[in-house]
């Protein structure tokens, strides 16, 4: 009865992993800044910040500050992701020796 | 080494086809699936007092929560609700294991109602997997396109959904008709919608393994009296396959017949015979297989079961301790916090400005006059009349507001005010308090602290 075609689950490089974990968890970590943030700041208020005459209405700005945060949030875990994972490890260096 | 070291761990991708069962777990499954996504689909139709009941009005920055508006001042209650969620989410798996992931979770729920559309055009288990071996024919063609066109009509009607949170859904849905969809809705609602489609029907199990946090550290808040789903090896050892008529204790094995079926209908595709993993989501769908295949043994069911490790190792489990207390005690102290601070309140906000250009102005009739601009925001759905009032030096007084003022419902209202003292008391810097109480409820009060300047003695 044992099934032929079962060979257990599908597993995704290390690449992959990493890759998919970045994106998400600075997706998740990004939503809860944008949240922060707009609760304190009206993105109406801030345009004038960068540039007067650039008029952007609320929806533009929330996504902006969105994706601002995401890319911010993924090139911070995304860089320690890429130094954890090409650390040389403890073990290999005394094996070397 | 240049190469990452995992590369060697790479295996070449196996898709899963879950098998269907039925049982008293699935059953209980697909109650969790239609309640909580027939909530998230229904929901936003529903109106109160002539407006949507639930809208997010990101434009307006006003979120309407059925009786309730809240402003981006209220803030704290929605930090303290994320708390709240947070500690019940640690409660409840210190108790019952991992409840949220088998039946609560949307990535878990949606991935159930795509694999019921994968079930209802492509059939079963094997089907499926005789299907996707076969070369293309129009049977293979045509039922690929049913699943296809079944799981992208119900990815966007989600992201149409979801967006119908944030702008009104029945407005969404007369533009939809017209085809006339402002940009970032159509982004959003496509945003939602593709991450629908591949977080469902693509990627599932992968999503819980390899990007979720909490499946990685909710072994944290276990211990040896939570609830798993485990195998009972002592029982099933050795497994190994019989007849139905054969004694297993005259052949020395165990309660296991090895038939596979625990671990073809695990979605994550695990064998839970191998001990507690951190892959399993505790869906109880190896429960129902193994209960199953008991009952045609006529075996006690149970060989796959919620248990405990203590109970396992034959010892007592306890509902109530440290840990359960703990997070118990977190819980309600956070929910004390919020029910006591939503009740207190007051559906008015004011905040005080001083004048940033002169300190003070000395009038001719010896008085010394500071100015303030007051922002009054009336957080109540109606217009109202209010009552404004200053104190905190002798003979203080308000000049040039309106008495009672009126507040628009939701508005916000800037108002300059002048205060004035007589010049005998005005000498040096005083605290003073501005209050505001709605006429016609005096209940609705609320008094900030600002300063008033005089001239030095």
């Amino acid at each position: 009865m044992i099934d032929e075609e079962y060979r257990g689950a599908r597993q995704w490089s290390r690449n992959k992993q990493a890759a998919f974990a970045v994106g998400w968890i600075s997706f998740l970590v990004a939503a809860i800044g944008t949240m922060v943030f707009f609760a304190l700041f009206d993105p109406v208020d801030l345009t004038g910040i960068f540039d007067d005459d650039l008029d952007i209405g609320r929806d533009a700005g929330y996504a902006a500050g969105f994706f601002f945060f995401w890319a911010l949030c993924a090139l911070c875990s995304g860089v320690t992701a890429y130094l954890v994972r090409t650390a040389p490890r403890r073990d290999a260096r005394h094996r070397q020796r | 080494m240049n190469k990452p070291e995992g590369a060697a761990l790479y295996e070449s991708a196996e898709k899963i086809y879950p098998r269907e069962m039925s049982g008293r777990f699935d059953r209980l499954s697909r109650v969790a699936t239609i309640t909580l996504l027939g909530l998230f689909y229904v929901v936003p139709w529903l109106t109160w007092d002539d407006r949507q009941a639930v809208l997010f009005d990101l434009p307006a920055r006003k979120f309407y929560i059925f009786g309730l508006t809240l402003w981006p001042q209220d803030f704290p209650y929605l930090a303290l609700l994320l708390m709240i969620l947070a500690y019940s989410l640690f409660f409840f798996t210190a108790i019952g294991g991992r409840l949220w992931c088998g039946f609560a979770c949307p990535q878990t729920v949606w991935t159930e109602i795509f694999i019921w559309m994968e079930q209802w055009t492509e059939g079963t288990r094997s089907q499926r997997m005789k299907l996707d071996k076969a070369p293309w024919s129009w049977n293979k063609f045509r039922r690929k396109f049913a699943k296809q066109f079944l799981w992208i009509t119900f990815a966007m009607w989600t992201g149409f959904t979801f967006v119908g949170y944030f702008q009104p859904i029945r407005e969404l849905a007369s533009d939809i008709a017209a085809l006339d969809v402002g940009g970032w809705t159509l982004f959003w609602g496509l945003f939602y919608g593709f991450a629908t489609y591949g977080n469902a029907g693509y990627m599932r199990e992968q999503v819980c393994k390899y990007m979720c946090p909490y499946a990685r550290f909710q072994s944290a808040m276990f211990d040896k009296d939570t609830l798993i789903i485990s195998y009972d090896e002592e029982r099933g050892e050795p497994r190994g396959s019989r007849k139905r008529t054969d004694d297993p204790k005259e052949k020395g094995l165990g309660d296991c017949i090895d038939c596979q079926m625990c671990v073809q209908v695990c979605p994550t595709g695990i064998d839970i015979r191998k001990g507690l993993q951190y892959e399993c989501i505790a869906c109880a769908a190896c429960i129902d297989a193994c209960d199953s295949v008991m009952d045609r043994m006529s075996y006690p069911r149970g060989l796959i079961r919620y248990t405990t490790e203590n109970a396992l190792h034959h010892q007592k489990s306890r509902l109530l301790r440290p840990r359960v207390l703990v997070y118990a005690t977190l819980l309600l102290v956070l929910v004390g916090i919020l029910v006591t601070s939503m009740s207190m309140r007051t559906p008015v906000i004011l905040d005080i400005i001083r004048d940033r250009n002169s300190l003070y102005r000395e009038l001719p009739n010896d008085l010394v006059e500071n100015i303030y601009t007051l922002k009054i925001i009336n957080q109540s759905d109606h217009a109202r009349q209010f009552d404004l009032g200053v104190s905190g030096i002798e003979g203080i007084i308000l000049d040039g507001v309106p008495d009672p003022f009126e507040v628009a419902g939701g508005e916000v209202e800037s108002l300059p005010v002048r205060v004035r003292v007589r010049r005998d008391n005005a000498y040096g810097i005083h605290d003073i308090e501005f209050t505001i109480t709605a006429a016609d409820d005096p209940s609705v009060t609320l008094a900030e602290d600002s300063r008033f300047l005089g001239p030095s003695p």
